[in-house]
């Protein structure tokens, strides 16, 4: 017996937060409940995908026609930098430790996280940098504009000379948003090796825990790099160091070591927990066991461990030696391996299944799609003759959106579609969630797939303005990213007006397996209290008969009644 | 039972049929997209361009061979296996299968295996890269003997924020780059500011320039005509101005061009950096701040910005 | 919580677990991660070092290492100091443990004494090229770390003062001590790389 069908009848009763004031303040204060610190870090992260959206649309006006005509050069390099480092440290880590933050606790049967003061810090370190970063807009000079690695010497160019600049407010802000990282990342790691349900074996757990598991090992090994690096960099901006400094003796490709040793793992960091949302959408959707448990799970530790040495693949024409480019070649095709492990389980999956293209599963299979082809692109990107020649063009630029954006951002849309009725009580309108995702779709394929050629033509990346053959497929990019922007109306429609007035949802809508499905809609301050269930087997058993937890009824009917 | 057998064995043989069907479809129109990919990048103007273009080109075909293998798939399941409305059943509760995995661990593994051995094979034959020496940054460019064969230079290619100037062994200073076809040319990359990228798309080759370190760099241009020679590595304000031409002869037109050119007396070389950054000083320095842009170099030959190019 | 239904009931135990032991995990976690910044500059160090045209800066061909390594010795005995502290609060050896606590922190406030001296006397600055910003990069930060780590110290001592404070484990003791074992042993690295390798 594993799946039960709810009475109806239970699901019409209200359902306030149990045990925690109803009220929206607690949203604005320093709560140290996961749930609510989850439901911040994604508003804030949303709120910043949308002022990223806005950068990248102004990136596109400008870049609709040649000449350089919308904006002073210097204020385009400003645009697009910043326009990077918001998307990324605004809104995907934040984005993503929301997630995390909402799902860990419950899927493993855990009351909240490690530390729950320690977590509520890092979600608010989150504004704090996010000020200091967006303030940088208005001192004098404007923004660091040096691209969103910050390679010296550009970045410490300074030109106007003052201690308070834009690039000194971008080393600050990106030092902070290390340290909430790395206060998370003990958070998340500490939770998931010492607060799993009696029961749940490592092979027992959801494949997102892996997959979070995984990314978070990244960050702890990989963000102090970065950090130093950091510190290196504004030593050298504001008191005049020369570690990267050419005329002191120092060295510009050696930040570039730095920065890439925890930016490229860092780009599996925001890949990872996508993965274990796939995961987990598939088999909800096509109602069908996850195809090879074990070796996806494995899968994302390969990926984690090989991730760590391939970062030189951003350098193959910095003068790198022949014999380096070769190796990092070769490790950084071996991703493939473990990635198409996954990839070929998804596929695996959904086969012979029972398909429901709800707007969770279309985000899923879109996310998919768009997935396999920015991957096979990077790893052209990885053939060094062919990375010699597309390096540093819009391929890389179409390379890196149709993973961070098709992919991540549609398995992200995917996620708060498919938790919403959990974590907010209330369901959403699938409607306007398929308008969403039609529009998102034709948007993101009009505005990466062309800018492919571009770059295969020879059309650098960072440029305010370019030769005129290159046009047509920045007017084609251009629509598509508009079109972007007017996907985004029926997505915010959609979550305020559901929040607000939705139907109530029921504890477990979609009929899936997993604990967090177990739980009230929405979930108790401390999801399961007193009684944690004993795990049983994995959560995917869907069709095998295998029970999920002991006493699954017990725990069914107990997520019915009314608080 | 009998005809039971016969209508699985039906199923089966028309299983295959399809499923042999597909992959035939997907390798015939994989191997068109990888003879359709040349077309997709500029023309092939240097010896290197012929192999870049067949990896990219073997890259394409196995890439959308996989691509399409796995999409088609998906679009099998979408059309097929969809759920009636009101069916909340499960699907065929398949768990895993140990032979598919290992098949599809070592098949990739096996197509990584070949991709990287043509490409590091390609790497070794082009070999464009020359040493690279760390001197110290504002005295003297150190002299580098290249010890790999070539028949013309060395070059200097020298970068700044934000122009080009071309210096060769008789001591022309160029704006525009000349070389001779079908020649080695060998340069030496200096820059006398932050890193610049040395990329001419036709020749589908690119290196950076790092400061404080001096690097050597050959090619061979197989095609007579003007080709882009663009900055790609970002480097500050005019960047996007940091272009100008490379211009292929005939050994005779070449030559003739160094001599003549001996002659003439130095004069302000291209900068259109120069010129935007006067303008915006006349429109009242508005923007974000930005460095001066290095002044006009002294070149024997200007060129020409505004000279149609063929890639 | 079961208001309606009472007659619901597990048949198994309940299946909470107490996890108090988390800030051990955490704080290991976290060691393992600040470690490597340590890596970092060791890397860019040595990186700059093998690179450099030249290394020290105009005038200096080297440092004078007799301070250092008596600053060193004094370090690494804290060390072992330290651990005797910890024996004794494990026997319940209340002044023992403060006694020895104490010793450790002013040996560490020895060594930051010695590291001021130091400085004090050398003759180039953090502008002195590669070699000057790394010289006090690295003996910075990890005189930062000890600092941290005396202050850590400092509250422990006023918290043993507590009544009743070790009832629920000697937790924050041991954290502190594996910190200081932590800052002991980059500083074995970082005095082979400045001092050892010249
Ligand atoms: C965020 C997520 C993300 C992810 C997951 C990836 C995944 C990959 N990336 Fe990408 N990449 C970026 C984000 C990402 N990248 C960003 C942001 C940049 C640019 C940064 C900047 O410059 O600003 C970049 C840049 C970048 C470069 C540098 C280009 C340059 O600057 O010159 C390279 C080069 O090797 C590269 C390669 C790869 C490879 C090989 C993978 C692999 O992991 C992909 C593996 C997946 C597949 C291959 C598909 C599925 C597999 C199968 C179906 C199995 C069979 C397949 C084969 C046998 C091929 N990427
Ligand atoms: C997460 C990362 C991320 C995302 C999502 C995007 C999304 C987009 N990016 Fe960008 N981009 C980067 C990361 C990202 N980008 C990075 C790292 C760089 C490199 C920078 C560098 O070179 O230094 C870059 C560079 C870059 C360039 C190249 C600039 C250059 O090299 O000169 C361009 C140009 O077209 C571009 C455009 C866009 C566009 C049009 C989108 C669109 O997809 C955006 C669409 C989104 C919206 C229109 C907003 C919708 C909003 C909502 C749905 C929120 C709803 C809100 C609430 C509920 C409150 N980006
Ligand atoms: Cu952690 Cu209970
Ligand atoms: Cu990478």
């Amino acid at each position: 017996m594993t799946i039960v069908n709810y009475d109806p009848r239970l699901v019409k009763t209200k359902n306030p937060y149990p045990k925690g004031p109803n009220d929206w303040k607690r949203f604005f204060s320093f709560n140290t409940d996961a749930k609510v610190i989850g439901i911040q870090y994604i508003v804030t992260a949303l709120f910043f995908l949308l002022i990223g959206g806005l950068l990248g649309m102004l990136i596109r006006g400008e870049l609709i026609t040649p000449p350089s005509d919308l904006f002073d050069p210097t204020v385009y390099n400003g645009l697009y930098t910043m326009h990077g480092t918001i998307m990324l440290f605004l809104f995907l880590f934040p984005i993503l430790s929301g997630l995390t933050n909402l799902l860990v606790p419950p899927m493993i049967g855990a009351p909240d996280m490690a530390f729950p003061k320690l977590n509520a810090l890092a979600f608010w370190l989150v504004p704090v940098f996010s000020i200091i970063l967006l303030l940088s807009f208005f001192v004098p000079g404007g923004p660091a504009s040096s691209g969103w690695w910050s390679y010296p010497p550009i970045s410490i160019q300074n030109p106007l000379g003052k201690v308070l600049n834009g690039e000194m407010l971008w080393i600050i802000a990106i030092s902070l948003s290390g340290i909430s990282s790395i206060i998370g990342a003990v958070n998340f790691v500490t939770t998931i090796i010492r607060m799993r349900a009696p029961g749940m074996g490592f092979f027992k757990m959801p494949i997102f825990i892996w997959t979070v598991l995984a990314a978070q090992l990244l960050q702890l090994l990989g963000l102090p790099a970065l950090t130093g690096g950091a510190i290196m960099l504004f030593f050298d901006l504001t008191f005049g160091t020369s570690f990267f400094r050419v005329e002191g003796g120092g060295d510009p490709v050696l930040f570039q070591h730095f920065f890439w040793f925890y930016s490229h793992p860092a780009v599996y960091v925001m890949v990872l927990p996508v993965f274990g949302i796939f995961s987990e959408l598939f088999p909800v959707y096509s109602r069908k066991p996850l195809f090879g448990y074990k070796f996806v799970a494995v899968a994302s530790f390969g990926i984690t461990i090989l991730s760590l040495v391939v970062w030189v693949h951003h350098m193959f024409y910095t003068g790198t030696p022949m014999w380096m480019r070769n190796l990092f070649m070769f490790t950084t095709m071996l991703i493939a391996v473990p990635t198409g492990v996954k990839v070929f389980a998804w596929i695996a999956t959904l086969w012979g299944g029972n398909i429901r293209l709800s707007t969770p599963m279309l985000f899923c299979l879109g996310g998919l799609f768009n997935f396999i082809f920015g991957g096979i692109t990077g790893v052209m990107l990885a053939t060094v003759p062919v990375d010699i020649h597309v390096g540093n063009t819009y391929f890389v630029v179409a390379h890196f959106h149709y993973i961070i954006f098709n992919t991540i951002a549609f398995g992200i849309f995917a996620a708060i579609y498919h938790w919403f009725p959990k974590f907010t009580g209330k369901m959403f309108y699938e409607g306007l969630g398929k308008v969403h995702f039609a529009l998102t779709f034709i948007g993101a394929t009009l505005n990466w797939l062309p800018l492919h050629w571009a770059g295969l033509l020879g059309m650098p990346r960072r440029v305010a303005s370019y030769d005129p053959e290159f046009a047509i497929w920045n007017v084609l990019a251009s629509v598509g990213a508009f079109i972007l922007g007017v996907a985004s109306i029926p997505f915010i429609l959609n979550m305020v007006s559901s929040w607000v007035r939705g139907k109530p949802a029921p504890p477990n809508p979609w009929k899936a397996i997993g604990l967090e499905w177990l739980l009230p809609s929405p979930p108790p301050h401390e999801n399961f209290e007193e009684d944690i269930p004993t795990v049983l087997n994995e959560p995917y058993c869907y069709g095998l008969n295998k029970p999920f937890v002991e006493d699954e009824q017990f725990y069914i009917e107990k997520s019915l009644i009314k608080h | 039972m009998n005809t039971k057998i016969r209508r699985l064995k039906k199923k089966n043989f028309s299983n295959t049929f399809i499923i042999i069907f597909a992959v035939v479809l997907n390798i015939v129109v994989s191997l068109l997209m990888g003879h359709w990919s040349y077309s997709w990048l500029p023309i092939q103007a240097s010896e290197a361009a012929h192999y870049v273009d067949n990896l990219f080109a073997f890259e394409t075909s196995i890439g959308t061979f996989i691509f399409l293998g796995c999409t088609g798939t998906m679009a099998w399941i979408l059309v097929f296996n969809r759920a009636p409305k009101y069916d909340e059943s499960n699907g065929e509760p398949l768990e895993g299968n140990l032979k598919l995995e290992i098949i599809w661990t070592i098949v990739p593994l096996i197509l990584v295996l070949a991709i990287s051995t043509y490409s590091t094979r390609v790497n070794y034959k082009l070999e464009n890269l020359g040493s690279k020496i760390k001197y110290d940054f504002g005295a003297e460019v150190p002299f580098v003997e290249e010890k790999k064969v070539f028949d013309y230079g060395p070059i200097d290619v020298i970068s700044r924020q934000w122009n080009w100037e071309f210096v060769y062994p008789n001591g022309i200073h160029s704006s525009e780059l000349h070389l001779p076809i079908n020649k080695r040319s060998n340069f030496r990359l200096i820059t006398e500011d932050v890193i610049h990228s040395f990329y001419v798309p036709a020749f589908r080759l690119k290196q950076d320039i790092i400061p404080g370190s001096v690097i050597t760099y050959s090619l061979t241009p197989t095609k007579e005509g003007v080709f882009r020679l663009r900055d790609a590595m970002f480097s500050g304000a005019y960047f996007s101005q940091n272009q100008t031409n490379v211009i292929v002869e005939p050994e005779d037109v070449f030559n003739k061009w160094i001599k003549e050119t001996v002659k003439k007396e130095p004069q302000n070389g291209l900068n259109p950096a120069g010129r935007l950054y006067e303008k915006r000083l006349k429109n009242g320095n508005r923007g974000w701040a930005t460095v001066k842009p290095a002044p006009d170099p002294k070149v024997n030959e200007v060129g020409s910005e505004a000279r149609p190019h063929d890639s | 919580m079961l208001t309606e239904n009472q007659n619901l009931s597990l048949n198994h135990k309940p299946g909470h677990v107490k996890h108090d032991g988390h800030n051990m995990t955490g704080f290991i976690i976290f060691l393992c991660s600040e470690s490597i910044i340590f890596f970092a500059f060791f890397v860019g160090y040595s990186v700059l070092k093998i690179s450099a045209p030249v290394w020290y800066p105009a005038g200096i061909n080297g440092i004078d290492i007799k301070m250092p390594l008596i600053n060193t010795v004094i370090l690494v005995s804290s060390s072992f100091v330290i651990y005797f502290a910890e024996k004794y609060l494990h026997k319940k050896n209340l002044w023992g443990f403060r006694i020895i606590w104490f010793i450790t922190m002013i040996m560490g406030s020895y060594f930051v004494y010695g590291q001021y001296v130091e400085w004090s006397e050398l003759t180039f600055s953090l502008q002195s090229g590669a070699f000057g910003g790394m010289f006090y990069l690295l003996t910075g930060f990890h005189g930062l770390h000890v600092i941290t780590g005396i202050l850590l110290m400092g509250l422990m001592l006023f918290r043993s003062f507590i009544p009743d404070n070790y009832k629920g484990g000697e937790m924050g003791v041991e954290s502190v001590s594996l910190f200081w074992h932590f800052v002991d042993v980059i500083w074995i690295i970082l005095f082979g790389l400045i001092y050892l390798w010249q």
